[in-house]
């Protein structure tokens, strides 16, 4: 039979809804969890994550939806398929695609992984499973949007998530002195984003029609035009510049890249470890991806043939300076830390370096590169900072390294994952930081950034010595007093789930690197 | 058959990994089984490298018993594997030093049982593999994978200063490696440009590599020679092998010596060699250092032997001056150069890993291996100072002994090309002597000084197994070579060809009675004329 | 007619009877009684002599130019292809064996010696420990020296070559509790390890040059599949693409007689030699008198094709042979040590050799071999069966008066002594009187005096001196009156059958040693000459070969003269001193203090090698050890590590304290405001923005300089 009164929603699901069906799904289950966490009895408030998980769930089901949807238009239409809603303000493409799965299921590990520690540290309560929900909105708007309005508040929904979900620890005074740095200087760097994108607006003008526009692919054209015009009258056109470096500065800061990363290692260290790992990979993706959007689209018109004669982008040198500060800072900083949290947060800061190093590249290899870079860095950092999150009991914070003391004696299993991970991260075959970090090199050689490479290539060594102080501490060191880690079974499931991919990334590496092709695919 | 015939590599490789796999699911405190376990599969994994040598076609021009499947096609790297001669030598050596290994591990190991055979295994695994692999991102993949559970090895079941040594190994190891693979990525990478396919088959690339741009061979060179000059090690970088080899457990150190160390050599042979510039004058320039920098490992690692005061740091020296010979008949570029290195590479795998394993026997009598804490051992232990002599002659290259035909023939072909670099070689062979029978005198002449060694047991029954089969092939290799050489001649002669072809063209003078370049046929044993 | 026969056919068991008793005695020997012991390795030994024998025998059935039997068991080395003359060829070297008349004497010498010293070792031995281990050395011994003369080309002559040397090495070390023995074992071998790499060389360029290291191709039939050194030697002579003087040969020559002057103790590798008498007297007489420093000798007649077309290292051989003769003598005459004397006197008598080598008498050097062999080991035996009978005293100074007290070893005693002094008709007379003959002939009468003669006088003077040191060697031990110590002097014994027996053989050998090669001018020509002719011809008769001058009776009579008349001086100043007025001599080395201090030294000449070589080694290896350590480690690795570690130590610091103190700092100014006020107003807002502001404004700066460079090059 036919209820007459669903035809709007159903009209709206298979219209311009489909677009942001996933977000529509995590908005309305967050807001049940809200709800519903009142009927809840203190001891029972773990069903929330239930209900964040099926969020997930239901969300990633509307992904499919858009994906299938995607699929028959590629196929149906010439050219350029486009799935764009919203007055041409959100887009579904597999970038958006590929980035949304990551941040599903990031946000579904985090959940796993929160459960038992938020039991632990007291802290069990429904907002920090809705913040989860709103802040993984909001990375999917970063995403999905081409409108810089769009861009903007997704931005702004996620980070304003975070503020609260850094500071979640009401009784830790490093949470909350966390949280306050995290908060002003979000809110400066969005402010310089916020400025860059007025600049941004105002070029737009400069093309046919003269209208001004928030449209990126209008302001990309703008620029483009701008810039060959400038070039050609042999004049520098500052507007320009100064659009691109605040917009790279805002994102720069949301990706903790040197010389913005200040925040990182704090924030880090004085977060709930969930929400470190969160904020680690989850936001640093968003951030990617929009700031990759915002380059491709944007920017990606300004540039000049280099020697080689090929053409190259002219803002290359500073993510190529940004990328090598960021390896170098990272890698060395990392080496003598004691604390796990603020070891991972270098260690995270060295992988955006590599990362960045495949923008540098600017060729089909480096994107691919980056995409996978950014699958395999998601899981392999959920996974080292779970077993820091085991680690973590009543009368243990465990993040310290003495802490992993002989670990292996305690717990094998933790042991051996561990040791997974950290060859994974210092990108050690058959690990999919091997496969990822192969990619950012193959860029770099095929762009004729040889020294690059080679720079690249050994940080490396010092990137293994810190991992492997790690490992020793786990593997080596006699065990000190502390006592053996459990582990929930909410947990078990992320850890395995982090390995799998961890593992058979780098070992049968294939549908992965489809994967990362389909998201620049046509 | 069949199946296990077609796919006899995998098999090879695969098995001690199934050990391992297997090993990883018995419980941690049956140290017992562990052992059984674990030398099963030790054997075992010899075993089925024997029908490799059976079945082998000598003489053939191609790999042997190739296998090829897809593994990675959206990058084009594969899983291919195949063998010739002298990878064959290689994989027999790993698989038997690996079950010699494994055996006198069974009382030297007694704690954390199960992980020491499991990385043993995975170790065995690791290196097979870089023997095999004809694909280079696989062959990448092994080259690391490897130094993973030797890191282990040596970090755990190491001596006073293993942490160290263990890390440094590894730092050292990786640092040459992350160029390699810049270098395989470029020669990759290069090769699709030139021929629009992108594939990482090493014949295929290696085939490309000679119509590079000279710049970008010699920049290929340099790329790849780091890895394989710090595995090796040649002169400057060898300063890891003495921590590595002497804190590593018996085993650690017999298959480091044993094995490792023929990746380096190995490398040379098959991927550095083709990279070679074509154009004399550079050519001759990069061999020139090669070859100064392998004198020079062969004089200064025999000279730094005599201020050793720890026999394992003597033994680890000595290496580094074996080694130097491999590496000086390989850059010699002559046939006998070539076989000679190989030869001398399986020569040095048996005799030095021999030689620890007898260091190893005195460790776990005594917990020392400080010279000065041996002397007069000849006279409680008799037989163990036999086989001890009989090692140290075959490492000091004693005619009758392996260790004469691959430093004769390494010297022959080094001879030909340069008279100098033979004679700078044959001080190394004196001074080998030197330090090697010093070294036995110090140990096992001389009445006994210190009591405890009064009383040490002979050879017990498990040794003599671990160190007869590498005394036999000793001798064997010293006797009768010639099914060796018979390995290696036609992998050797493809190499020069390809390498060094001016070789072949050298003026054919006429002259009535010199033999031919066509091999005399052997005249029937006791055939009297 | 080609030889054949079955002892001919088994030739490859003459060395493989003693390596399997080897092999047995180290494996199992040391369940076995001394009975059983004795039993095989002398049996196995005696079993050799009879095979070698036989297969002499069958080899003298065929005319002289057949006297040729190759035998090769099957292909040993076969690296591949090298450059030779005629363009590439696979290199082969055989595991093959070859008898003709220079082996045959050889090898009869070897086992037929070989087999007394065996003998009397039984008896010697009796008492000692590792009576199988000794038999077991002495056996691998037989076995390598069997090889070395039997080996059908060079590199197989070397395998025998290292053998000989490794046994040396196992039996000066026997008494391997004693330091001084594993010293001296050790010394053997490496100083023998440095004239083998001249050696190695050697084996090296024949190759190049020859295209074969197989000595003959004769007797293999097709000569191209089994090219020879020899036949193709003549082929490139007739072909002139060698010549007399040829470089090539010339470096052939002498790096071939680097490696002799190793093995046969010649200046100046000669210096292992003396201590190796700390082996077991047998050893010395086996080993270090008979057989194995003769290697030398054989090798370079085994060449002596390549050395005839070499003058300039024939003059080499020749002067560095008179030189080693002399110079040894000369510090035989100050030993006191039984041993060290006779050790000396082998030096010098192998120099003798070789000056019969280096002037082209090759068959002279090998007869001279011969006698040696047979005299010199007499001697050691004798002075075993002394120290025996002394129960081990080896000093001059505490003998004396032994003539009746040990009749069965004084009386072979003093053959041996005449032979070496060269009294004749002993077999040491002929021998050392053909030398001397051969370097006078080479002498051109039209000069007044040439090296030739110089040589020449050199050899006579040697041979005085040798007459010296070796009577008073013989009149303090035998004669005069006892000054042995008296808790010695009870048991004194004579040695036992086994000990003398031989004695009495080698002393019979030692008087007819000589006969068979009686001098042209006695009748009829010399046997041994012509028997070793077509070993030794050479690959042209004309150039470089001996131009032996007229034997006029005078001439040869004269030189007789000389040689009788200056070893009967040498006895009676002997005599004199040591005898007939036994203070004498003491007043004599008083006279010259220098001279004597210098002779006891032996020439200082090992301190002076230590002080060269040795200890500058040792320094060496110290100072690697340092740079290694210090340089490449300290600085090259570790100190990358510390650096890194200083760096990563100082970010550490800014990021935790720049910062944080600047909050600290801004916290303590503004105390009592609200927490959100305090962070707004210090520190890490301020200080993190003003970062911030700053990386903005490089970035700026960068971005905006690199465009207008882009826009420079556009312009």
């Amino acid at each position: 039979m036919h209820f007459s009164f669903l035809d709007p929603i159903l009209n709206y699901i298979h219209g311009d809804g489909l677009v942001v069906l996933p977000q529509m799904e995590l908005l309305l289950f967050a807001l049940g969890i809200l709800i519903f966490d009142f009927l809840l009895e203190k001891r029972e408030k773990h069903l929330n994550a239930f209900l964040a998980l099926l969020g997930v769930a239901a969300s990633g089901l509307g992904l499919f939806m858009q994906f299938q949807k995607y699929r028959d238009v590629r196929v149906s239409q010439i050219g350029l398929p486009v799935l764009i809603g919203f007055h041409n303000s959100v887009i579904v493409d597999g970038f958006f695609l590929v980035f949304a799965m990551i941040f599903l299921a990031a946000t579904a590990l985090v959940i796993l992984l929160s459960v038992r520690y938020l039991n632990i540290e007291k802290e069990q309560e429904g907002e920090y499973y809705a913040l989860l929900l709103f802040s993984c909105i909001g990375m999917m708007f970063m995403a999905s949007g081409i409108d810089l309005i769009v861009l903007f508040l997704g931005l702004e929904t996620m980070a304003l998530s975070f503020y609260a979900m850094v500071g979640f620890l009401r009784r830790e005074k490093r949470s909350n002195e966390a949280a306050m740095k995290y908060l002003l200087l979000g809110a400066f760097s969005t402010g310089i984003l916020a400025y860059g994108f007025s600049l941004l607006y105002g070029l737009s003008a400069f093309r046919r029609g003269f209208q001004p526009s928030t449209n990126i692919a209008d302001i990309g054209e703008a620029v483009s035009n701008r810039f060959q015009y400038s070039l050609s009258q042999g004049g520098i056109d500052w507007l320009v510049i100064l659009a691109f470096v605040t917009v790279a500065a805002g994102m720069f800061f949301k990706v903790a890249a040197v010389p913005f990363h200040q925040w990182a290692p704090d924030v880090y260290e004085g977060a709930p470890t969930p929400i470190s790992a969160y904020v680690s990979v989850a936001s640093k993706t968003a951030s990617f991806a929009m700031f990759l959007r915002l380059v491709i689209n944007v920017f990606g018109g300004s540039q000049t043939t280099n020697v080689f004669g090929n053409s190259q982008t002219t803002w290359m040198y500073i993510i190529s300076g940004v990328a090598i500060a960021s390896l170098t800072w990272g890698n060395l900083a990392a080496l003598t830390q004691t604390n796990m949290k603020r070891l991972l947060a270098y260690s995270s800061i060295s992988h955006v370096g590599y990362i960045l190093l495949g923008l540098v590249a600017w060729n089909e290899t480096g994107l691919v590169g980056i995409m996978y870079y950014l699958i395999a860095y998601a899981f392999m950092t959920i996974g080292a900072f779970a077993v820091v999150i085991v680690m973590r009991q009543r009368g243990l914070i465990g993040d310290e390294l003495d802490d992993l003391d002989g670990l292996y004696q305690r717990s094998p299993a933790a042991a051996f994952l561990l040791l997974i991970f950290m060859l994974s991260l210092a990108g050690i075959p058959p690990t999919a930081g091997f496969v990822a970090k192969y990619f950012i090199f193959q860029a770099l050689i095929e762009s004729h950034h040889p020294v690059l490479a080679v720079f690249a290539a050994l940080y490396i060594v010092p990137g293994l010595y810190y991992y492997f102080r790690v490992v020793k501490h786990a593997w080596m060191k006699k065990p000190g007093g502390a006592p053996a880690p459990h582990m929930s079974s909410a947990q078990a499931v992320a850890l395995g789930t982090a390995l799998f991919v961890t593992l058979a990334a780098g070992i049968y590496p294939d549908p992965f690197v489809r994967l990362a092709r389909y998201a620049f695919g046509p | 058959m069949g199946l296990f015939h077609d796919h006899l590599l995998s098999v090879v490789l695969f098995t001690p990994l199934v050990g391992a796999v297997l090993l990883f699911f018995i419980p941690r405190d049956a140290p017992m089984l562990h052992r059984v376990v674990g030398n099963l599969f030790g054997v075992l994994g010899f075993l089925v490298s024997v029908p490799l040598v059976i079945h082998f076609p000598v003489g053939g021009n191609d790999y042997a018993f190739r296998e090829t499947a897809n593994w990675i096609p959206s990058i084009g790297a594969k899983y291919a594997l195949g063998i010739d001669g002298i990878s064959l030598l290689l994989v027999m050596l790993t698989t038997l030093l690996g079950m010699i290994a494994i055996t006198s591990s069974w009382t030297a190991i007694n704690t954390r049982t199960k992980e020491y055979y499991i990385l043993m295994l995975l170790l065995q695994t690791g290196m097979l593999g870089v023997f095999m692999s004809l694909d280079f991102f696989l062959f990448y993949v092994f080259w690391e994978v490897m130094l993973v559970p030797m890191y282990f090895l040596i970090g755990v079941w190491g001596s006073e200063r293993r942490l160290y040594a263990a890390i440094k190994f590894f730092l050292y190891t990786l640092a040459g490696s992350v160029i390699m693979l810049l270098g395989i990525l470029a020669l990759y990478f290069n090769t699709a440009k030139m021929t629009g396919v992108q594939t990482f088959d090493v014949p295929a690339l290696l085939a490309a590599a000679q119509h590079f741009p000279e710049s970008l061979k010699v920049w290929l060179f340099w790329g790849f020679f780091f890895a394989f000059a710090i595995k090796v090690p040649m002169f400057p970088f060898h300063t890891w092998l003495p921590d590595a080899h002497t804190e590593a457990p018996t085993a650690g150190s017999v298959i480091l010596a044993g094995v490792l160390l023929k990746m380096g050599t190995y490398g040379f042979l098959r991927f550095s060699l083709p990279m070679l510039p074509a154009e004399a004058v550079l050519r001759a320039k990069i061999i020139h250092i090669l070859i100064v920098l392998s004198l020079i490992g062969i004089i200064y690692g025999a000279i730094i032997c005599l201020m050793q005061k720890d026999m394992k740091r003597l033994i680890a020296y000595s290496s580094v001056s074996h080694l130097g010979f491999c590496t000086l008949g390989i850059f010699a570029l002559t046939p006998q150069g070539l076989s000679g290195s190989v030869l001398q590479q399986i020569n040095h795998g048996i005799s030095t890993g021999a030689l620890f394993l007898l260091v190893g026997i005195l460790y776990e009598r005594r917990h020392t291996r400080l010279i000065s804490e041996f002397g007069g051992l000849a006279t409680p232990m008799p037989n163990f100072a036999a086989i001890y002599l009989i090692i140290t002659l075959s490492s000091l290259g004693m005619p009758i002994l392996n260790g004469f035909i691959g430093e004769f023939t390494i010297l022959q072909g080094a001879f030909v090309v340069n008279k100098a670099w033979a004679a700078w070689g044959t001080l190394g062979i004196v001074l080998g002597a030197a330090y090697l029978l010093w070294l036995y005198q110090r140990v096992m002449f001389g009445t006994v000084t210190h009591d405890v060694n009064k009383t040490l047991p002979d050879l017990n029954v498990r040794e003599y197994a671990v160190l007869l089969p590498l005394v036999v092939l000793a001798f064997w290799i010293g006797i009768y070579p010639k099914p060796f050489f018979a390995f290696i001649d036609k992998p050797v002669e493809k190499i020069v060809q390809q390498v060094n072809p001016k070789f072949y063209e050298q003026a054919n003078r006429a002259l009535p009675p010199a033999a031919p370049v066509a091999p005399p046929s052997a005249p029937a044993s006791l055939e009297v004329k | 007619m080609t030889p054949s026969g079955y002892f001919l056919e088994h030739l490859w068991l003459i060395p493989l009877f003693p390596l399997v008793t080897a092999a047995l005695m180290l494996l199992i020997g040391r369940r076995l009684p001394h009975a059983a012991v004795s039993f095989f390795c002398v049996g196995s030994v005696f079993l050799s002599f009879v095979y070698a024998a036989g297969a002499v025998y069958q080899l003298l059935a065929v005319a002289p130019e057949n006297r040729v039997y190759q035998q090769i068991l099957f292909e040993w080395i076969t690296p591949g292809a090298m450059p030779g003359p005629g363009g590439l060829f696979n290199f082969v070297a055989d595991w093959g064996y070859l008898l003709d008349p220079l082996s045959c004497v050889m090898v009869l010498v070897v086992t037929g010696v070989g087999f007394l010293i065996h003998v009397y070792s039984i008896g010697y031995m009796g008492h000692e420990g590792g009576y199988y281990r000794f038999f077991g050395y002495m056996n691998l011994f037989m076995f390598s020296m069997l090889t070395l003369v039997l080996a059908n080309n060079l590199l197989f002559l070397f395998v025998g070559w290292e053998g000989v040397g490794l046994c040396s090495y196992l039996l000066i070390g026997f008494y391997f509790l004693k330091k001084s023995a594993a010293d001296a074992g050790k010394k053997a071998f490496i100083v023998n390890r440095i004239g083998d790499t001249g050696f190695l060389l050697g084996i090296f360029l024949v190759a190049m040059t020859f295209g074969t290291v197989r000595f003959t191709s004769q007797m293999l039939g097709d000569p191209v599949a089994y090219a020879g050194i020899l036949e193709t030697l003549r082929a490139m002579v007739d072909q002139g693409r060698l010549a007399y003087g040829a470089p090539v040969l010339t470096g052939i020559a002498l790096l071939l007689f680097l490696g002799a002057t190793g093995k046969s103790a010649q200046i100046p590798l000669y210096v292992w030699l003396p201590d190796a008498m700390e082996g077991p007297t047998p050893v010395s007489a086996l080993i270090h008198a008979a057989t194995m420093v003769t290697a030398g000798v054989y090798m370079v007649a085994r060449m002596s094709a390549i050395y005839q077309l070499a003058p300039v290292a024939m003059d080499v051989v020749a002067i560095v042979g008179a030189t080693t003769a002399i110079f040894a003598a000369s510090m035989a005459v100050a030993q006191n040590d039984i041993k060290k004397v006779l050790a000396y006197s082998t030096i010098s008598q192998l120099g003798y050799m070789f000056l019969a080598l280096g002037v082209g008498a090759f068959s002279a050097g090998i007869f001279h071999l011969m006698t040696h062999a047979f005299f010199k080991a007499l001697l050691f035996l004798g002075a075993g069966s002394v120290i025996h009978a002394l129960s081990g005293e080896q000093d001059l100074h505490r003998m004396g008066g032994l003539w009746n007290t040990i009749p069965a070893t004084s009386r072979p005693f003093l053959i041996a002594t005449l032979a070496i002094t060269g009294i004749p008709p002993l077999a040491g007379f002929f021998s050392k009187d053909e030398i001397l003959g051969h370097v006078f002939n080479r002498h051109n009468p039209g000069l007044l005096m040439d090296r030739y003669l110089f040589l020449w006088a050199i050899g006579l003077i040697t041979a005085g001196i040798t007459a010296f040191y070796m009577f008073r060697l013989f009149f303090q031990v035998f004669r005069g009156r006892s000054r042995i110590a008296t808790e010695l002097e009870e048991h004194i014994h004579e040695s036992p059958r086994s000990m003398t027996t031989p004695l009495m053989i080698l002393a019979f050998f030692s008087i007819c040693g000589g006969w068979f090669a009686l001098p042209v001018l006695w009748g009829e020509n010399n046997t041994l000459d012509t028997f070793l002719e077509p070993a030794l011809r050479g690959v042209k008769d004309e150039i470089g070969a001996v131009e032996l001058g007229q034997h006029t009776l005078f001439k040869e009579y004269l030189l007789m003269m000389a040689s009788v008349g200056i070893a009967a001086l040498g006895i009676w100043l002997a005599y004199r001193l040591y005898l007939q007025f036994p203070k004498l001599h003491s007043k004599v080395a008083a006279a010259w203090p220098r001279l004597y201090d210098l002779l006891v030294h032996k020439y200082y000449v090992d301190e002076i090698y230590d002080a060269l070589f040795v200890n500058r080694v040792k320094d060496l290896s110290t100072a690697f050890g340092v740079v290694d350590a210090k340089l490449i480690d300290g600085v090259g690795v570790d100190g990358a590590g510390w650096l890194a570690r200083v760096i990563s130590r100082i970010s550490m610091w800014w990021d935790n304290w720049v910062i944080d103190g600047l909050v600290n700092l801004a916290g303590k100014i503004t105390r009592g405001l609200s927490v959100p006020v305090r962070m707004f107003q210090t520190g890490v807002f301020s200080s993190y923005a003003m970062l911030i502001l700053l990386g903005l404004a490089i970035l700026l700066g960068y971005y905006g300089h690199h465009m207008h460079m882009i826009v420079r090059n556009v312009r």
